[in-house]
């Protein structure tokens, strides 16, 4: 049994004190005095909406259960009960917090807790958890098929439900229609009008079979697919916004590389799972395979915050390869599904404890070629300008602060500014011109290091008269730093300001690196001046703010440079995005309320109990990524194999079996055909060896996939929405599908090459090669793009949006782009006016015209003109045609 | 409504036509279907919210940056008596190191019936402020740009969510088909963050602001591809009667599938946009008389492209200042203020004023303001940061003014208060979410009601908080 119980449900482990059988007098006065009180003052921010601190006072579990720090009562004890110190305003959390209670019911509340705090338990225990039978964490059971071997088993299930309801499936569609059907669905593109036409006359009976195969071997067929899995894992080519750094992901196009093969290869779904979030840790890994782990890295960068970075890759892996809202649990626990926030944060122990090498590591066979030596010669010149323009920066903005009279400045400054808060010593400092954040650090300093400072803080309370005679005998009494000792002792110092420029001269000298300093004196005052910590070398960010703005911009432009080189210069060798284990690994913490500054219980790192039960094992190999992709993949686990074939389920149709289809859980749909999903899942992961291929071929061979699209009178109003698969769904190309259908009609798609860096597909001269290489600008992503309902790249999608807008239709009228396709296409026809004509239908919708349509198009270009910007009345024909819905749409 | 997991009839009906409604209503001929899902016919037909609205439509003048409220709607004069000296109180924590009380060199007067003090910087404005209801006390999280953008413009301030614009074109629809939705304009450039600001998150794509860059004046390069430039609009008219004649046929023996319909009226509808769509942009329509009395600057040429769209049935229009962050004067605020509030105090006012004229006041909620506020002391020099001259401030997210007014908006009012010297929101705290929950009950919504499911669970723009200022409600 791997089911638990969800923790919405909260099983109580009853406290000792209420293991007595409360008495009916207590449960009265609980009822009377006690939850009225907590009714009409605390609820609004304990209870059912708001849960203020992780508190719920509207249901007894609540009660026992307290807050995220723990317990709020003590029974019998009152005093040290958090609950009755809240109410008395003692402590940090005066409750409630607008006006206290009157002095009857906070007495009703302490006699309450005195009196052994019972409260109606039982009751609680008796919950049904809905967790326990939701069919999505049910283990995948292959149902049994009541019908002849020669039935296929999806048709079985499909034709089962529709004989119910009185339906039988839709009659097989013509072959013509088939031929595009398939052909859009699996690479994307049309059958050309000659394919097309030998497909129909194929008496072959096993055709259609062989027509597959082919498809499923080009290499196309790997673009189409690799671009349904990419907008599963959000793929982008930019960070998103992080500040003034360069926002490329230079090696994106490496993961879609990864993609494209993985699909053409069919590599086993288990297995390209594996790679994808632990490639790094698989022995027999395949160096260019390590492209894999762009899955994982692609994704925003929110302006750099780690938090949010774990997050989007905690939400990617529990939506997208389990349909599990995990990201949900992040302040708290799940409020539908058996997701607490400790599972939240035993995921995020696995990401914490990975990280992203600085250099990431080439793939594939390194050709030296000529090019590629120069590519490297020229970027190490870019990168080692900019580290060493950074360094100069830096040291520059510094050097004035290391030279004993701004030494000298700051000590007297420390004396004169005393006992002052910092918002006053800033002041004072500025008023003087003098840096108040150094001031700062000064100021610190010298409260502390008693072997450098001891004496100075000692000699700067003596009085003018008794200093010369002083400086001898405090120096030689207390342990003190010998090089300051030393000059100290040589120079006399006759007064507080020649003191400070004594010890100005030494430590001034200490910050300069040609220097002896090999004692560990010296190393002593080197450290504390320009040490990791050191007075004089502030936190990065503060001494960015000592550089000029002007010079800062040159940096920024050097290192821009650098990073754009790295990512556009043709030889530039491809790196693949990986994520490595930490050397050292932590066990994380739950954040409270996601909140990093509230730290709550540590916690091990594991997958959630949800899908690998109570008795999981805690993750102990690096970060934990090699097992928390075991685990995902393991067969018992009752999610990922139902998810991943819904999804194809899905690609082929336009719409899933679970609607939902990445989230499973209690709010997810039922399946419309719960065996069915089954017995995909298991035949896929059972019998075919996690094979996509064998998915394909097993769907598209089925009867209910070569039905026609057409409903007729009954299943139109028996079956409105499809829900029995009583017909094929009529789909409409997406993006991907037009632009390149565009291009591959009027034959300029380069569909030679596979693979390859991004391009942008929206400015002239107009990019021919697919769509699936089109460059994605996450933070500005292009409006063609979006008016098409293109895959957000913000985060994981479920399923494409599908909205008919009117900026389609602009972009199809006015766009160059399709101008210079339905020219292209023109230009491909000559002959008389009705051979261009039957040329035209050929090229673009892969058949004939009819009659009445050819006497249409003779009328149209009878009647019209070249237009004067250069669009013949032949070109405005073939957009026409291109615009038309038989083009956008596959019945 | 679930977002990805469309049913085939959603999807069908979410097909987006404007015009074609009356035909998509007849092709349906199911009064079930039309009844059970009313709303999602077209994404962007007009919608009913939860209760009768006073506001119908939004326009947000973002003052990107951060104005200093001490020297526009929140006057402090004891700031001018502690001039140069530090402040008896310690200062609060904000992005950068700050000194001395730092008085404001802007003279405020009173004006109006209501009396309430406005600056100098605003004295144009100030002429409506009868009309306008000042929030003293607004409150944001952190004292930095970015996460305040996006907490005033999405209601959360690290993660990818819908912008308030997408979230009211969702919930409402638009009133003219032929126009984008939502429009966020922005003269020379996008301001920080982006398309983040007007971004449609987990919403459909549709509900994402039309950014519009405001310095180019010709209404062509504003929307793309809305203008033919291979042929006359007779041989298109002429293209298009033969591509829906073809469409017709196509369509006739595969029943009546609405999306195909959607389609053919997608066309029709395109068709018009490219008239309607550049008129609206154009401003050379407009009397020079009207286009001066908004001063003739950018922002004002943004400002009156503001009320073209919205006397056109736009429902959420943004102005933004300038590129990136023009207000936040960190040096010489004295000089910058005054050049920025000289850009646009006139086009505020005009844009008021003609409102009034056109009947569209009381139902066009106005809200003015930036993503916080800046220090009531100087900004201390750093040499990375600013110029080191002493005479700007910092960011301030501690207290802040913004104001409302028009649509359900009591004008002539003061609500909140910040302490004594305009550091920090003391007396009715209204923190962004809040406003969020107010704007939205004027537009009709109980923002607790008023969400999305995604990823499993059920989002608000004002996430799990927000409380209704009902002091501002007519």
């Amino acid at each position: 049994m791997r089911f638990v119980f969800a923790p919405i449900l909260i099983i109580i482990s009853l406290p000792a004190y209420a293991a007595e059988k409360p008495s009916a007098a207590q449960l009265d006065f609980f009822e009377k005095s006690v939850r009225p009180v907590f009714h009409d003052y605390c609820v609004r921010c304990h209870g059912e909406r708001k849960q203020e601190a992780g508190l719920r006072l509207d249901s007894v579990a609540g009660i026992l259960k307290g807050t995220d720090m723990g317990a709020i009562i003590v029974a019998g004890d009152p005093a040290k009960s958090p609950l009755i110190k809240s109410v008395r305003r003692e402590g940090d959390y005066p409750m409630p917090p607008d006006k206290a209670l009157t002095k009857e019911k906070l007495e009703a509340l302490v006699q309450w807790v005195q009196s052994g705090a019972a409260m109606p338990v039982g009751a609680q225990q008796q919950a049904e958890n809905p967790a326990k039978n939701h069919w999505a964490f049910q283990p995948v059971k292959k149902p049994t098929i009541k019908a002849p071997e020669n039935v296929n088993p999806i048709d079985y299930f499909i034709a089962s439900q529709l004989q119910k309801e009185g339906l039988k499936l839709a009659p097989m569609v013509d072959r013509r229609t088939l031929i595009r059907r398939a052909s859009f669905d699996l690479i994307g593109l049309p059958p050309t009008y000659e394919e097309t036409e030998s497909f129909a006359n194929d008496p072959d009976p096993n055709a259609y079979a062989k027509l597959i195969d082919r498809l499923l071997a080009k290499p196309q067929y790997g673009e189409r697919w690799a671009r349904h899995w990419m907008d599963v894992a959000r793929y982008a080519d930019t960070k998103g916004y992080v500040f003034t750094e360069d926002r490329n992901y230079p090696y994106a196009y490496t993961y879609r590389e990864y993609l494209i093969r993985a699909f053409n290869e069919d590599k086993p779904y288990g297995r390209f799972v594996l790679e994808q979030l632990a490639a790094d840790k698989l022995k027999d890994i395949k160096q260019p395979d390590l492209a894999a782990m762009g899955f994982l890295t692609v994704g925003r960068r929110f302006s750099n915050n780690i938090h949010d970075i774990i997050d989007d890759r905690i939400d990617l892996v529990g939506r997208g390869l389990m349909g599990l809202s995990i990201g949900c649990a992040r302040c708290h626990d799940h409020k539908f599904d058996p997701v607490p926030i400790a599972d939240y944060y035993s995921l995020y122990g696995v990401f914490q404890n990975s990280f992203e090498p600085k250099e990431l590591p080439l793939i594939g066979e390194q050709e030296r070629t000529a090019e590629v030596a120069k590519f490297e010669a020229e970027l190490a010149r870019k990168e080692k300008a900019a580290a060493d323009y950074e360094q100069k920066m830096y040291a520059d903005a510094l050097a004035p602060f290391r030279k004993a009279d701004s030494i000298a400045a700051m000590l007297l400054a420390t004396v004169a500014t005393e006992g002052f808060e910092n918002a006053r010593a800033d002041k004072w400092a500025v008023d003087r011109k003098l840096d108040p954040r150094i001031l700062d650090r000064w100021r610190k300093a010298v409260r502390g290091h008693d072997d450098v400072f001891g004496v100075w803080r000692e000699l700067v309370k003596v009085p003018q008269s008794e200093f010369e005679q002083r400086v001898k005998t405090i120096v030689n009494s207390v342990k003190i730093n010998n090089s300051i000792k030393t000059h100290l002792l040589q120079s006399r110092p006759k007064n507080r300001d020649e003191l400070a420029k004594a010890y100005a001269e030494v430590l001034s000298i200490a910050t300069v690196a040609s220097l002896e300093k090999k004692s560990t004196d010296w190393k002593q005052l080197e450290s504390l001046m320009v040490g990791p910590e050191g007075i004089t070398n502030p936190p990065k960010a503060d001494a960015d703010k000592l550089v000029a703005i002007a010079v800062k911009r040159v940096f920024r432009i050097l290192r821009n440079d650098a990073a754009k080189f790295r990512s556009s210069a043709p030889a530039s060798p491809p790196r693949a995005m990986v994520m490595n284990d930490n050397a050292r690994v932590s066990e994380p913490v739950v954040f409270l309320r996601g909140n990093p500054n509230n730290r709550g219980q540590r916690i091990p790192r594991r997958m959630p109990e949800v899908v690998a039960g109570a008795e999981r094992k805690a993750f102990t190999n690096g970060s934990g990524r090699l097992e928390l992709a075991h685990s995902i993949i393991n067969p018992e686990n009752p999610l990922t194999a139902r998810v991943i074939v819904n999804r194809v389920w899905m690609w082929h149709f336009g719409q899933a079996l679970v609607r939902t289809p990445s989230d499973f859980g209690l709010r997810s749909e039922m399946p419309t055909h719960p065996e069915l999903l089954d017995w995909l899942a298991s035949t896929f992961v059972m019998d075919d060896g996690w094979s996509m291929k064998k998915l394909h071929r097993r769907i598209m061979l089925s009867s209910t996939y070569q039905q026609s699209s057409q409903a007729d009178a009954t299943t139109a109003t028996k079956d409105p929405e499809n829900r029995l698969w009583s017909r094929f769904n009529r789909q409409r190309l997406d993006f991907e599908q037009f632009r390149d259908s565009l291009l591959f009609t009027a034959g300029q798609l380069d569909a030679k090459e596979i693979g390859g860096r991004s391009v942008n597909l929206f400015t002239e001269p107009y990019r021919k090669r697919r769509a699936v290489y089109g460059f994605v600008d996450r933070q500005n992503l292009p409006g063609t793009f979006r008016a098409f309902d293109f895959a957000s790249p913000e985060q994981h999608t479920p399923q494409r949006f599908q909205t008919t807008v009117p900026q389609q239709a602009l972009f199809l009228m006015n766009s160059p782009f399709v101008i210079d396709q339905a020219k292209a296409t023109a230009n491909r026809t000559s002959g008389e006016p009705y051979e261009r004509i039957d040329s035209l239908y050929q090229a673009i919708l892969g058949r004939l015209p009819t009659t009445n349509e050819r006497n249409l198009s003779i009328e149209f270009v009878k009647s019209s003109n070249d237009s004067a910007e250069g669009l013949t009345k032949w070109d405005q024909l073939a957009q026409i045609l291109m615009l038309s819905n038989e083009f956008a749409f596959v019945d | 409504m679930n977002s990805g997991m469309i049913t085939r009839r959603q999807m069908l009906t979410r097909s987006g036509v404007g015009m074609g409604l009356l035909g998509l209503t007849q092709l349906l001929g199911d009064a079930r279907l039309l009844a059970a899902e009313p709303k999602l016919i077209n994404p962007l037909a007009p919608k009913a919210p939860h209760f009768t609205p006073k506001a119908k439509r939004v326009i947000h003048i973002f003052a990107n940056g951060g104005p200093s409220q001490v020297d526009t709607f929140d006057p402090k004069p004891i700031l001018n008596k502690y001039h140069g000296k530090p402040l008896p109180v310690t200062n609060l924590r904000t992005e950068r190191k700050t000194g001395a009380a730092f008085g404001s060199p802007f003279k405020f007067q009173k004006y109006g019936q209501s009396g309430i003090e406005v600056s100098e910087l605003f004295s144009h404005t100030a002429k409506h402020i009868d009309d306008i209801c000042v929030l003293r006390s607004l409150h944001a999280d952190v004292p930095n740009h970015e996460p305040s953008f996006l907490l005033m413009n999405t209601g959360e301030s690290r993660l990818v969510r819908p912008s308030f614009g997408s979230w009211v074109t969702y919930g409402l629809g638009t009133e003219n088909q032929n126009l984008p939705a939502f429009v966020s304009m922005c003269p020379g450039g996008m301001p920080l963050m982006e398309s983040q600001n007007w971004q449609s998150a987990f919403l459909p794509g549709i509900y994402q602001g039309t950014y519009i860059n405001t310095k180019d004046v010709n209404p062509e390069k504003l929307v793309e591809h809305i203008r033919n430039k291979f042929s006359s609009s007779s041989d298109q008219r002429k293209q298009l009667d033969l591509l829906q004649k073809l469409n017709r046929q196509h369509q006739e023996i595969r029943q009546s599938d609405v999306q195909l319909e959607a389609r053919i009226q997608s066309f029709e509808l395109a068709f018009r946009m490219q008239t309607e769509a550049t008129d609206a942009f154009d401003i050379r329509k407009e009397t020079r008389e009207t286009i001066d009395s908004y001063g003739k600057t950018d922002q004002g040429r943004s400002l009156l492209i503001a009320r073209r769209l919205v006397e056109r049935g736009v429902r959420f229009v943004q102005v933004s200042h300038a590129p990136v962050q023009p207000w936040d004067s960190h040096d010489d605020i004295e000089i910058n203020h005054r050049r920025l509030a000289g850009e646009i105090d006139r086009g505020i006012a005009a844009l008021i004023s003609d409102l009034k004229r056109l009947g569209l006041f009381d139902s066009t909620l106005i809200l003015w303001g930036g993503e916080f506020g800046r220090t009531p002391v100087v900004e201390l020099p750093q040499a990375g940061s600013n110029a080191g001259k002493v005479n700007g401030r910092d960011h301030n997210h501690w207290g802040f003014s913004v104001w409302l007014a028009g649509g359900g908006v009591k004008g002539g009012q003061i609500i909140g208060a910040t302490d004594e010297f305009g550091f920090k929101a003391v007396e009715k705290p209204i923190h962004v979410h809040d406003l969020h929950a107010t704007m939205l009950h004027l537009l009709g919504f109980d923002h607790e009601k008023f969400t999305y499911r995604y990823a499993g669970r059920d989002f608000r723009l004002t996430d799990v908080h927000g409380k209704v200022v009902n002091e501002v409600l007519a």
